[in-house]
């Protein structure tokens, strides 16, 4: 079963790095997983949720005398308690620096895809075009199709960034024809660890990724985050590689540890695991990774 | 067929480097270790013609045409003929290594009193000799005193109507008319030079001469146009003999041979037709440097050399005599020759036009004029010089075609806009020739266009289209309909347009009528002030030079500024439209919903300068999406009726020579001068800060790249006709590559309709912190030659005043990791930063500077004068303001009779003048009155004669502000006070400006010598 109508957190105009060419990103709010590094932590709940961003508050107080429950509080650092907030909104509205801001907003198919189209020319030059992330939008896959149809016909390049964890049927019939390439996230080899740091069973993942090489080969591109201490261990990258070359994948791509989320997580009010690290990853440490790949003769992307 | 033969691996020329290019090395360390340095060769050659030759009769008579033919031929002739250490192309602008031109009818005399000071101020210093001082001083400036200079010439011509046209640009902050200064800004026809040689162009004037029914101007002017070029012709002819005499000298064979062709090239070009690519390029020289004796060096531009100089180039190949190393080279001496001399800038100036090379652009790419790939080996030849040479000047500026150029030639220019992080900016033909067809230029002419300046584009070589004839605030006139038609700076004036203040305003609509009035009144101004320098240059500086090499003049028998060129304009650059628009828009807003105060609300904002209290507007205003170079409907329709509005008003004026006005959107650094000037503004812009640049976007609110580019892109370009500089910043990441770039930039020239997208867009690449790096060690070696695009124009980053560098520091820059443009949240405004002196005196005409050292010298009198004198001085202090001036004339009085005999030469400075001041106050109060007449100064004279000049001071305090700003014996401190006074409006000056030039040096000169 597919939600219809999902809610969406950014637009991202001019990406360099979800797709070929220039491209704009969709990122669709919701998820299935609960990965412990989650780098959208906004994107996992479908619903609306309110963000608060202390750079941009001038301390006004607007937000307190709106707020119909107290949640609102110039006292609290973190602006909100979360506890009783009923994300109502209220405090949005009023609010003039912007330090507050409601995540995740309803758009139709032709307003998204108006949106989208602006950029058309920069994509038709550059060879890009238009990347559904998340969240996980295979969660969305009539809305997924309802966009994807008509840029499709555009000419321009489509793309979707998925964990997986989908129906293979539905997404075979609805969704898989209208796109170009599929990013694919594997994360851990071993589906116990899978199942304690993302909070599902990985056979589903491995088996659609099998069903996606024998459909249409040349759209998968099978991504691996980096996650030092989690992903980014030497027996775990081992596993996924021999794992990869077993089901003939040519080429990959792997996603260096970004900590920048941080902020993102705090402005929700949401708890960041400790044993996540703060830290960029050095060079060496990526390349020892790339090292892994290119023995198993894997192409990285 | 495609004229490229190069492989595409080969189109880098990447073999070619300065390394291997020893000559062009040399060349290039000694330019930049060069100090620019005064020549004074022009400025007495002419002086010299018109007080020795011309002065006879029958010549007397002559019409101005004749007399400028006769002018040109004389100055040519006498110009010393210099080949440049290691230069294959003979011939100087000036006799300097690197000078600076003075045209002693347009602007030089505001630097007479800066002569002593010159060489050692603090920002971009010009070597001076004591000769020269002495001949500027005692010579020259007092012939052109007394003749008049253009800007005078003008005023004496203003009807009492118009008077208040020359008040307004000396108040600085609404316009300034660039013709006091130059005639300039336009492209030769250097294809004639390449393809006919001069002696074919006289014939052809004398042809024209004896046809019947000729009339006497006609005829004076082709007459003109022969002596002129005969002038040229013989100042070829002493390069060829300093190549023999050089020869003679040679140490090696090398040079010898070298010398000795570049002899048989001289006797040949340009007088006759250039026959391979090294005489074609020396013909140009040649006739450039001529034009510069003619026309001031402001953006005076090449063209499109790649195709001018083409057939040559592959001629030579083909028959290998050249290689593409060997071109390279010779291009690389033009390049380094066009950057031989800098404009003269005085101190104030200094920080507006800062930094500022001459602005010659050169044109590459492109079609031709059937609409053909323009793209040559030769355009791939020039980016190899450009981008070995790394230069301010020339300006390259590279045309391109969407699906008609090739993709790799946009890739490679794109490679050397990273390399040299700077240059070539990019131009849209498919726009850009619409535009020119919408303003009546014929299709194989429009496609034939070249830029002009910074980004001006017009059909080459046949249109004078003076692109820079109007520097226009359009946030002063904002201003005006926010105060019911005043200025914040000029306080309660009321000069012409008087409408509601916006305070009692009803409706948006209400406001947008008054905007449009305040506009339409001072576009009137600007454009009859124009009108009359243009009338003043007729007269008095007609160009037979220019002339010869316009297309058009000679068909016509008529001067380029009689309106001889094939097509005629004079162009605006609007100043600050971005900031205008986001004022606009914020008014619509917040300022007009229903309740009534919501206004006064905002007047009262940006009156405190966005201050504490207004935080949750300044908030809103800030955070709103309604912004230009945004998605908002509201900020486009803004936008577009504006610009609708500029452009109609403009071309709806009247043009003295019957061309037509255009309207552009590029700033130079003016957008930070005006910026200084100017107060807070409804878009949360602080009182202060830089305006945007150009036509781009205020910095931190447009943070979506292709929504700021598609905002460009959709404004209507036919509105935009004398160019527009979309400055836009990368950071020099791994993902800022050609690819990228050249990608952005298709994307940006061409809309899904296929349809022509924006004009013009330039890059900086530059790392924020290497450009903090530089302002914190400006000196370093290291960033001599660290090029920037300014606004349409390129400069050395070091050499941009202070206010110039932070702009370009803060100004929008794409980070491409995050995709975000930085943002710049509220800041407390602290203990306001006391303006740096120089900062404040950024004014171009020379009225601020030398009220300021008439200032300088009163105060300077006080901390400088031996202590008796001092405390003398001190006592007068304490009496009536007005005794005091007194008090300090006669001090100066005492100094010229000098009964001591301590310094005779100080004396010669008033033998033979003649000038009366008048210093006064509002009220009348105060009122004293020097007159210089018979070698003697008297104060207060019985019936004294009027006065050539009069100082206001609003009352005593400002006299007293003026003359003792406080006990300090820093000379920048006086500056400061003295500009501030100009500003705030508490000092007016009229009259005749070069008296005040000249009193400026009678009192700097006291200052710098307080005892013989
Ligand atoms: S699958 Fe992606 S979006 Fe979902 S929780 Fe994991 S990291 Fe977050
Ligand atoms: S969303 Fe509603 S309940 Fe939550 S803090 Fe804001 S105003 Fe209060
Ligand atoms: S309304 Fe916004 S700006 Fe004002 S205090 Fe609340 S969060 Fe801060």
């Amino acid at each position: 079963m597919t939600a219809a109508a999902p809610l969406i957190f950014d637009i991202r105009r001019y990406a360099l790095d979800d797709g070929p060419g220039i491209r704009s990103t969709v990122f669709l709010k919701g998820c299935n997983l609960r990965c412990l590094w989650c780098h959208n932590p906004e994107s996992i709940d479908p619903q609306p949720e309110i963000g608060f961003y202390p750079r941009d508050c001038i301390n006004c107080g607007d937000c307190v005398e709106a707020c119909p429950v107290s949640a609102c509080q110039l006292e609290n650092p973190a602006r909100i308690d979360r506890g009783k907030c009923t994300r109502c909104g209220d405090c949005v509205k009023v609010c003039p620096g912007q330090a507050l801001r409601l995540l995740g907003c309803f758009y139709a198919v032709d307003e998204l895809l108006e949106i989208i189209i602006r950029d058309r020319m920069f994509y038709e030059v550059s060879g890009g075009g238009v990347t559904l992330s998340g969240g996980e939008p295979t969660l969305f896959m009539d809305y997924c199709a309802a966009v994807l149809g008509p840029l499709q016909d555009l000419g321009l390049h489509t793309a979707i960034q998925t964990n997986g964890l989908f129906d293979w049927r539905e997404f075979k019939e609805k969704v898989l024809p209208l796109l170009d390439l599929v990013m694919l996230d594997v994360k851990l080899a071993d589906g116990n660890l899978h199942r304690e740091y993302t909070g599902r069973d990985n056979a589903l993942v491995w088996a659609n990724l099998e069903g996606l090489l024998k459909e249409k080969p040349d759209a998968a591109l099978p991504r691996i985050p980096l996650i030092p201490g989690f992903t980014a261990t030497k027996g775990n990258l081992e596993a996924i590689s021999r794992r990869l070359q077993d089901l003939g994948v040519r080429k990959c791509a792997l996603l260096p540890y970004n900590p920048t989320w941080f902020s993102k997580a705090e402005s929700l009010g949401k708890p960041i695991d400790v044993r996540l690290s703060p830290h960029l990853m050095t060079p060496g440490e990526v390349a020892a990774c790339r090292e892994i790949f290119s023995r198993a003769e894997l192409i990285i992307h | 067929m495609s004229n490229v033969t190069f492989t595409v691996e080969e189109l880098g020329l990447r073999d070619i480097t300065l390394k291997n290019m020893p000559r062009l090395q040399r060349m290039r360390d000694r330019h930049f270790d060069g100090k620019p340095a005064i020549c004074t060769e022009l400025p007495r050659n002419i002086t010299t013609f018109w007080k020795e030759k011309l002065a006879k009769l029958p010549d007397k008579d002559d019409s101005p045409e004749l007399k400028a033919g006769k002018l040109y031929q004389y100055v040519m002739e006498r110009k010393e003929a210099i080949i440049a250490q290691d230069n294959l192309l003979a011939g100087t602008t000036t006799t300097k290594p690197l000078g600076v031109l003075l045209y002693p009818d347009l602007y030089p005399l505001c630097i007479w009193p800066e002569l002593e000071t010159i060489g050692t101020r603090k920002k971009n210093p010009f070597d001076i000799t004591p000769a020269q001082i002495k001949e500027l001083n005692s010579v020259i400036f007092p012939y052109w005193l007394d003749k008049g200079t253009i800007m005078e010439a003008t005023r004496k011509a203003l009807k009492e109507s118009d008077q208040e046209c020359a008040a307004l640009q000396e108040r600085l902050v609404y316009y300034l008319v660039s013709k006091p200064e130059c005639i300039s800004h336009t492209i030769p026809h250097y294809g004639m030079v390449v393809k006919r040689g001069l002696a074919d162009i006289i014939r052809e004037a004398r042809k024209e001469e004896d046809k019947p029914g000729k009339s006497k101007e006609q005829k004076d002017f082709y007459r003109a146009v022969q002596l002129a070029l005969q002038g040229i012709i013989t100042y070829a002819g002493h390069l060829a003999d300093e190549a023999d005499r050089q020869a003679g000298m040679a140490q090696n064979q090398e040079r010898r041979d070298e010398l000795q062709e570049i002899s048989r090239i001289c006797r040949k070009v340009p007088a006759a037709k250039p026959e391979t690519f090294h005489e074609a390029l020396q013909a140009i020289w040649i006739c450039k440097i001529a034009l510069h004796q003619e026309n001031a060096n402001l953006a005076l531009s090449l063209g499109r050399l790649d195709q001018i100089l083409y057939d040559l180039y592959a001629e030579d190949i083909k028959k290998g005599h050249l290689t593409p190393e060997k071109a390279v080279e010779l291009v690389g001496c033009f390049w380094l020759g066009i950057a031989d001399h800098v404009p003269m800038i005085p101190e104030a100036g200094e920080e507006l036009f800062g930094g500022s090379g001459s602005n010659q652009a050169i044109t590459l790419g492109g079609v031709d004029r059937d609409g053909k790939d323009a793209v040559n080996d030769l355009t791939y030849v020039m980016l190899k010089a450009t981008e070995l040479l790394v230069l301010r000047d020339p300006n390259v500026n590279a045309r391109y075609y969407p699906d008609v150029n090739p993709p790799e030639y946009l890739q490679r220019l794109c490679e050397v806009n990273i390399t040299t992080k700077a240059t070539p900016c990019f131009h849209n033909d498919l726009a850009v020739i619409d535009t020119l067809k919408s303003q009546g230029v014929t299709e194989q002419d429009a496609r034939d266009y070249g830029v002009i300046g910074c980004v001006e584009p017009f059909s080459a070589g046949r249109t004078f289209g003076h692109s820079g004839a109007i520097l226009f605030n359009l946030t002063s006139a904002l201003e005006r309909t926010l105060f019911g038609g005043k200025h914040r700076l000029t306080k309660d004036e009321l000069i012409g347009e008087q409408t509601t203040p916006a305070v009692q305003m009803n409706s948006f609509d209400e406001f947008q009528g008054a905007l449009k009035r305040q506009l339409g009144w001072l576009i009137d101004r600007a454009v009859t002030f124009n009108n009359y320098c243009g009338r003043t240059h007729q007269q008095m500086h007609p160009c037979p030079m220019l002339s010869a090499l316009m297309e058009g003049c000679m068909e016509k028998g008529q001067d380029v500024l009689m309106g001889g060129a094939t097509y005629n304009f004079s162009g605006a650059a609007m100043i600050g439209l971005a900031d205008v628009v986001d004022s606009v828009t914020a008014i619509q807003e917040f300022g007009f919903p229903h309740n009534g105060n919501a206004m006064a609300k905002m007047i009262a904002a940006i009156e405190s300068d966005w201050g504490e209290g207004y935080r949750d507007l300044y908030a809103k205003v800030k955070n709103s999406s309604h912004k230009y170079g945004t998605d908002s409907p509201l900020a486009k329709d803004n936008a577009k009726w504006l610009m609708e509005f500029l452009h109609n008003t403009f071309q709806s004026k009247e043009h003295y020579r019957g061309g037509k006005y255009t309207v552009g959107y590029w700033t130079m650094t003016n957008h930070a001068g005006f910026g200084m000037l100017t107060g807070a503004l409804p878009n949360g812009r602080r009182k202060g800060e830089s305006f945007a640049s150009g036509i781009t976007p205020v910095s931190g609110s447009a943070p979506v790249l292709p929504a700021c580019l598609n905002f460009i892109a959709g404004l209507d370009h036919t509105k935009i006709t004398n160019g527009q500089a979309l400055n836009l910043k990368f950071p020099p990441t791994a993902t800022t590559t050609p690819a990228l770039l050249s990608q952005t930039i298709q994307g940006y020239f061409l809309k899904a309709d296929r349809s022509p997208g924006g004009l013009q867009v330039q890059f900086n690449i530059m790392n924020r912190q290497k450009l903090q790096e530089v302002t914190q060690d400006p000196g370093s070696p290291e960033y001599r030659d660290l090029l920037v695009r300014v606004s349409g124009y390129t400069a050395y980053f070091k050499d941009l005043n202070p206010q110039m560098q932070q702009e370009i520091i803060n100004r929008a820059e794409y980070d491409l990791g995050t995709k975000q443009e930085i943002r710049y949240p509220y800041y407390e405004r602290k203990e306001e930063p006391e303006p740096e002196p120089g900062l404040v005196a950024r004014v171009v005409t020379g009225l601020g500077n030398i009220v300021r050292y008439v200032g300088n010298w009163f105060g300077e009198l006080i901390h400088r004068t031996p202590a008796p004198i001092r405390d003398f001085l001190k006592m007068l202090e304490d009496k009536s303001t007005g005794d005091f001036l007194e008090g300090l004339l006669h001090f100066m009085e005492f100094r010229l009779e000098d009964p001591l005999h301590l310094d005779p030469e100080y004396h010669k400075n008033i033998a033979k003048f003649q000038g009366t001041y008048r210093f006064q106050d509002q009220k009348s109060n105060i009122e004293t009155v020097v007159s210089f007449a018979d070698g003697k100064m008297r104060i207060n004279p019985d019936n004294p004669p009027p006065a050539d000049l009069t100082v206001t001071f609003q009352d005593g305090d400002c006299l007293r502000n003026f003359l003792l700003p406080s006990p300090t014996p820093k000379r920048d401190f006086l500056k400061k006070d003295i500009m501030k006074s100009i500003l705030n409006h508490e000092i007016t000056v009229e009259g005749n400006l070069n008296l005040l030039y000249k009193f400026g040096y009678l009192a700097n000169h006291l200052i710098l010598h307080p005892l013989p």
